[in-house]
């Protein structure tokens, strides 16, 4: 339970570092909202005079007279009220309910692509592993990373133009507008259906992993247990997945931390190539609408999305390696 | 001739495909990018009247865009500004990833618990939307300051490595003497300690290279970039906005697309490279490879020989 306690501890941490980092951010930039939104105003016809001056700041949340840490507060305060501003692109919405419309896809999506990239990624890694040197090991290696180190915006028109133009698959949207479903499996088979091109684009990007378990799962098979399991004879298929897999594999969730963060970018872009409605689609118009509040809840949704991720991460490294969990009883 | 044949560069090369084809293409790349005006005498920001969307043809090699620029031309300036970027980028970053990772690393105490903390924090924020927010509150960029952005908040990855690295490093002798001997904090580090990591810096410039060069890529794909400049990402968020795709102007698509994916390729290879020429762990491979050859040969043999004793 330390273990838990001590993690959690720091999400909460790394929380209110994103929180600081949202609030300070457009005020250290050399023009800030405010002005920017006035001379759009502006120069699009609008009357600006002091009220005008006023209320914007209002909706900003700018305030000249109260001290910036005052005001920090308030934010903060506000952010766990759950009142994170009125977006100006979709208009009577509010920040929360527009992010979290499209945050419902984007960890469909990412979660989707993340366990089963996850599962790939890991017995590919076992399976080049123990047959390592070989033929089939540089292949998979080298172009797994290879696959992986193409932009993602590349992969996603590349699939696109060879699956979606084609009309194997749809070309975007979540399920076939204007379609209702006769049953739930129907509508489960249309999801995946629109799901499969973003959920194959994102796993490509994240083929990376492969190397990571390779690197563990060799390291494993070099140490004397698994001589020991070979010499009584154990069946090899026991030693690769009870033996040597899973002491290999808790680095690797470890380290998954650092790769959820590029996936979810890279879902991020590929929902946009292929017109898939989650928080991508609603970035991109909060960016060139310039729609302040908006981007500010997609940083701070998307940061509450890593961060949960990687608390299950966490809970999952706990269950897999007993030893977290010994040290929590010693602790109590 | 047969000299530089037998040289040892050149032996390393034949010793190891992947690195000579991963060399070539980048060569190739940055030939071709660098002497851009050798190769093509077209402006790249010259509109041809009445030339939009040609096929790919004898004057346009790769056919010409919606606005009547010629792609190959475009290709080609373009990947200069890209490589710049991705460059520069790797610089800063790997700048900073040397100052702060090695630094906490070796002074440890409260000093490294801050910088742990900030690095920890920068790496559970998503990086491409805080990219795309910071590109969004300058109100569009230029190449330059794209770099500068993506050196700023990607350093993290390549100080966590480091720090731990010096970690290892610091409490060896050869760092316990040099104490002992009063050579400067700054000789210490930079000196004594950062040689030992060269193969480890090297690998993360090479990496972060190909992730600058994506990056920026993605951010003026999705419409950050100054519009006039030329660059690969710049041509595909063309592209996309004039509808090549929808339109099946293939061509608007593949100088880009092509520039990327091969620079990557390049690049991914010469990394695995780095990798096994410091860590020799990894050079076992080769040496497997030859085993499996020798046991194939003797399994062909006993089999043969089985053959041979039945009949």
């Amino acid at each position: 339970m330390k273990y838990i306690l001590k993690r959690l501890l720091f999400y909460i941490i790394a929380f209110f570092g994103a929180l600081a980092l949202n609030f300070f951010l457009p005020r250290m930039m050399p023009g800030n909202p405010v002005q920017m939104f006035l001379s759009n105003l502006y120069k699009s016809g609008g009357v600006v005079d002091e009220a005008t001056i006023a209320a914007v700041e209002k909706l900003f949340g700018y305030d000249a007279e109260t001290p910036l840490i005052i005001s920090f507060f308030h934010y903060i305060g506000s952010i766990f009220k759950g009142d994170w501003g009125v977006s100006f692109t979709f208009f009577p919405q509010t920040v929360l309910e527009s992010t979290a419309r499209g945050v419902r896809w984007t960890v469909f999506l990412l979660g989707t692509a993340l366990v089963l990239g996850f599962i790939i990624n890991t017995l590919l890694g076992i399976l080049v592993a123990w047959k390592r040197g070989s033929r089939l090991d540089t292949t998979l290696t080298v172009g797994g990373q290879i696959l992986a180190n193409i932009p993602s915006v590349v992969t996603a028109i590349l699939l696109c133009i060879a699956l979606a133009y084609t009309d194997i698959f749809p070309r975007g949207y979540a399920v076939t507008p204007l379609f209702f479903a006769e049953n739930v499996f129907q509508y489960i088979g249309d999801v995946a259906y629109h799901a499969f091109l973003p959920v194959l684009a994102v796993i490509i990007t994240g083929l990376g992993g492969i190397m990571g378990m390779r690197a563990n799962m060799i390291n494993q098979l070099g140490e004397d247990y698994i001589v020991m399991g070979i010499a009584k004879g154990v069946p090899d298929r026991k030693i690769m997945f009870g033996y040597g897999a899973r002491n290999a594999l808790l680095p690797v969730v470890t380290s998954l931390a650092m790769q959820i963060g590029f996936l979810l970018g890279g879902s991020l872009i590929v929902e946009l190539v292929f017109n898939y409605p989650g928080l991508g689609q609603i970035m991109v118009m909060a960016i060139s609408r310039r729609d302040y509040p908006l981007m500010q809840g997609i940083l701070l949704m998307t940061t509450i999305v890593m961060l949960t991720a990687n608390f299950i991460a966490d809970i999952s490294i706990m269950i897999l390696d007993p030893r977290t969990r010994r040290q929590g009883v010693n602790g109590n | 001739m047969k000299k530089i044949w037998n040289s040892n560069i050149m032996r390393f090369f034949r010793n190891s495909p992947k690195t000579s084809v991963g060399a070539i293409l980048v060569l190739i790349i940055l030939l071709l990018t660098i002497g851009a005006n050798l190769f093509t005498n077209i402006d790249p920001t010259h509109r041809f009247v009445d030339e939009y969307h040609v096929v790919p043809s004898g004057t346009h090699i790769l056919g010409t865009t919606q606005l009547g620029n010629d792609v190959f031309a475009q290709t080609l300036y373009g990947g200069r500004v890209s490589i710049l970027v991705g460059i520069f980028a790797g610089v800063l970053t790997v700048f900073l990833g040397i100052v702060f990772g090695i630094t906490s690393g070796y002074f440890g105490g409260w000093y490294d618990n801050v910088i742990t903390t900030f690095i920890n924090i920068i790496m559970v924020i998503p990086n491409i939307v805080l990219l795309l927010i910071i590109a969004a509150l300058l109100n569009g960029v230029s190449p330059f300051l794209i770099s500068v952005i993506i050196g700023l908040t990607s350093w993290p990855w390549n100080a966590r490595v480091l720090r731990a690295q010096t970690m290892s490093l610091r409490n060896r002798e050869f760092v316990y003497s040099a104490e002992t001997l009063g050579e400067s904090k700054l000789r210490i580090l930079f000196v004594e300690i950062m040689p030992n990591m060269l193969s480890i810096i090297s690998s993360a410039f090479v990496s972060t290279l190909i992730y600058a060069i994506m990056a920026s890529a993605t951010l003026e794909f999705i419409g950050f970039g100054d519009p006039l400049s030329c660059t690969w990402g710049i041509m595909l968020f063309n592209a996309n906005k004039s509808g090549a795709l929808t339109s099946g102007a293939w061509w608007e698509l593949l100088g880009p697309i092509s520039g990327i994916v091969l620079f990557g390729v390049g690049l991914t290879l010469i990394n695995f490279s780095i990798d096994e020429v410091s860590n020799p762990k990894l050079k076992a491979q080769r040496i497997m490879r030859a085993y499996y050859k020798v046991k194939k040969l003797q399994a062909k043999a006993m089999k043969k020989l089985s053959l041979n004793n039945t009949k």
